[in-house]
């Protein structure tokens, strides 16, 4: 790719906001920082980033007010959340909300710039495939094929029951990309399916793990976001 | 001569007490008729015929009333006094005689007003015991109110230290937490720059450490602020204990890049209730411990099982093992003893540890393996089989 990518730093921090800069310069993005909401959604207007990182807690505006004006306009970009420990439940409204990914104040500059690259390459990705349904997803040695129903782990067949089939086909779909423990229930088991507990899908989900040889602290294939949800790893 | 009956009067009150009542009662009588028949006897020898035992002995009944309990003693003594008077002082002298005009009159009469003043005093005598009792009873009041004021201001104190305390440490964290990422993050990128000399690395090294250690801290004194005080409840929810344990172990990696660390988990899906960041600190807290403190980090191995009713974790290391203080501390539940610049950290970290298991129903124990090593275990309440 010959033209740099451009990211919109909306964060109230000053230091923060200038080591951010700093890292993702020295990686080749181009940075535009906005101090406050009202200047990251002119910014965002008049520059069209590629990529926005939003700190929840701004001065001037609530992050996900932004977050929601940002997803009403016309032209799309994805959003990463910068938010503080204590707000877990701010973060995941945000994610349920549309923001792609997020990160947790302190964070590290290569946590950062896995996330940004994870998330620039999975808009990328769904810019090409427009419309166009995917039938295998291919992650590592783990081939997820739709059409066949099949699951193959280093060319061998794995088992799985109807639901957990349909987690990891989810979770495929999305790969990069969090989804909270609402969104999977939702989508596999109805709107009222999975209401009240998400035990189901806990328990699922450690099952598959155990079929596919997966130890959560070495994540080859599904990553674990605590007490918000799950991310098919991409790369 | 008020006077001397009235300290006669303390002295047998106060001498009274240790006698029982009814031998006390007793005498009290006999003592004051004799007295009124001895003072009688001396009378009649100087006024003659017309004498005044009556009014002595009133006297006497009188004191006996007020000395003696009840009215019951006072009516004995004025029945006696008038016999007495009747047989001893009043003619025919030594013989009882109801012959002579007025005597039947003046004998009831005495009784009469005998009895009249043993009930006077009897009734003044229990007015003044109430009034004492009522004066004891506003008093032990007034103390118990006076008590609980001061108690209820020290708790005010106490609560208004703690929410005082809580904020200023809770603003202390927060505001805490923003500079060092920015520390931590600035030397990250100074670090990966082509433009940093050689020799500056490992002195940004040492500042990206620092600040990391410093995160780690205020994140722990944070959490053992709030479970300290107890004012804030944890926030439990269900949550799988390998994905908390996984997570543990990964941020964990991020921090000490060249350490090795496994994680081994159980058949049990350990589904329980916890307040999964702070269960995390105490994964975290024990991996690093063994990192930093045991001399050796290339076996540290994180193994998660389930006994009966208990979800368990144990970290252990191949490394120098504990000290008996460090043991001991943990057994006991204490601060651990900070011993130079090799324990830093230590100390709050397991103390913050055994502060969150704790909170949480759980035990947490350290030890040193038989093959070698430390190993350090905690247990969660898990219930039944899921």
């Amino acid at each position: 790719m010959s033209e740099k990518q451009t990211v919109l730093i909306i964060e109230d921090d000053r230091a923060i906001s200038n080591f951010i800069s700093r890292a993702l310069t020295a990686n080749d993005y181009r940075v535009i920082p906005a101090f406050t909401g009202k200047e990251g959604l002119s910014l965002f207007f008049s520059h069209g980033p590629d990529l926005v990182l939003l700190d929840l807690g701004l001065p001037d505006m609530d992050g996900l007010e932004i977050l929601i004006q940002l997803r009403d306009l016309p032209r799309e970009a994805p959003v990463i959340i910068i938010s503080a420990r204590d707000r877990e439940s701010e973060k995941v409204r945000a994610l349920d909300m549309g923001a792609d990914d997020y990160v947790v104040k302190p964070f590290g500059v290569s946590e950062l710039l896995a996330r940004i690259r994870s998330t620039l390459r999975r808009a990328e990705r769904l810019k090409l495939s427009q419309g166009i349904q995917r039938d295998v997803y291919q992650i590592k040695d783990l081939t997820i094929d739709l059409s066949r129903h099949q699951v193959t782990l280093a060319g061998q067949e794995v088992h799985f029951t109807q639901n957990e089939f349909k987690i990891l086909e989810l979770l495929a779909l999305y790969a990069g990309k969090v989804l909270t423990y609402d969104f999977i229930l939702e989508h596999i088991w109805g709107p009222y399916g999975g209401s009240g507990s998400n035990q189901i899908l806990r328990v699922n989900m450690a099952n598959i793990r155990r079929k596919l040889k997966e130890n959560p602290s070495e994540p080859k294939y599904i990553h674990t976001e605590l007490g918000i949800g799950y991310r098919m790893l991409d790369d | 001569m008020l006077q001397c009956l009235k300290n006669l009067y303390h002295w047998l009150d106060v001498q009274g007490h240790h006698v029982p009542p009814l031998p006390r009662n007793l005498g009290i009588t006999a003592l004051f008729l004799c007295a009124a028949y001895w003072a009688s006897s001396i009378l009649i020898g100087h006024t003659g015929g017309e004498n005044n035992s009556a009014l002595v002995f009133v006297l006497a009944v009188a004191l006996i009333s007020l000395l003696t309990s009840g009215y019951r003693y006072g009516i004995i003594a004025s029945v006696v006094g008038t016999f007495c008077i009747n047989i001893f002082f009043m003619e025919p002298y030594n013989a009882f005689s109801l012959s002579r005009t007025g005597y039947p009159v003046s004998m009831v009469s005495m009784v009469v007003i005998s009895c009249v003043i043993c009930a006077l005093t009897a009734r003044v005598k229990k007015q003044a015991l109430e009034a004492a009792q009522r004066e004891k009873q506003t008093r032990a009041l007034y103390e118990t109110n006076e008590k609980l004021n001061e108690e209820k201001a020290a708790i005010q104190l106490e609560s208004d230290r703690i929410s005082i305390r809580e904020s200023i440490l809770r603003a202390v964290s927060h505001d805490l937490r923003t500079p060092l990422t920015s520390i931590s993050g600035t030397v990250s990128v100074l670090l990966s720059s082509p433009e940093v000399p050689e020799k500056n690395l490992s002195m940004l090294m040492d500042i990206k450490q620092d600040a990391d250690s410093l995160i780690v801290m205020v994140e722990n004194l944070l959490s053992v602020t709030r479970i300290q005080d107890g004012t804030l409840p944890l926030k439990k929810r269900e949550e799988m204990l390998e994905e908390v344990a996984g997570d543990a172990l990964l941020t964990t990696r991020r921090r000490f890049p060249d350490c090795h660390a496994s994680l081994e988990l159980s058949e049990d899906i350990l589904y329980l209730p916890m307040d999964s960041i702070l269960i995390k600190q105490v994964m975290v807290n024990l991996l690093e411990n063994a990192i930093r403190h045991s001399g050796d980090t290339s076996h540290i191995q994180m193994r998660l099982y389930r006994r009966d009713n208990w979800a368990v974790t144990e970290v252990r290391d191949h490394g120098r093992g504990l000290s008996p203080e460090v043991i001991q501390a943990v057994k006991a539940g204490e601060a651990m003893p900070l011993s130079g610049d090799a324990t830093r950290g230590m100390g709050i970290g397991l103390s913050v540890c055994q502060s969150i298991i704790k909170a949480h129903g759980g035990w947490f124990t350290a030890s040193n393996h038989p093959e070698g090593g430390a190993l350090f275990s905690f247990a969660l309440p898990a219930g039944g089989e899921l």
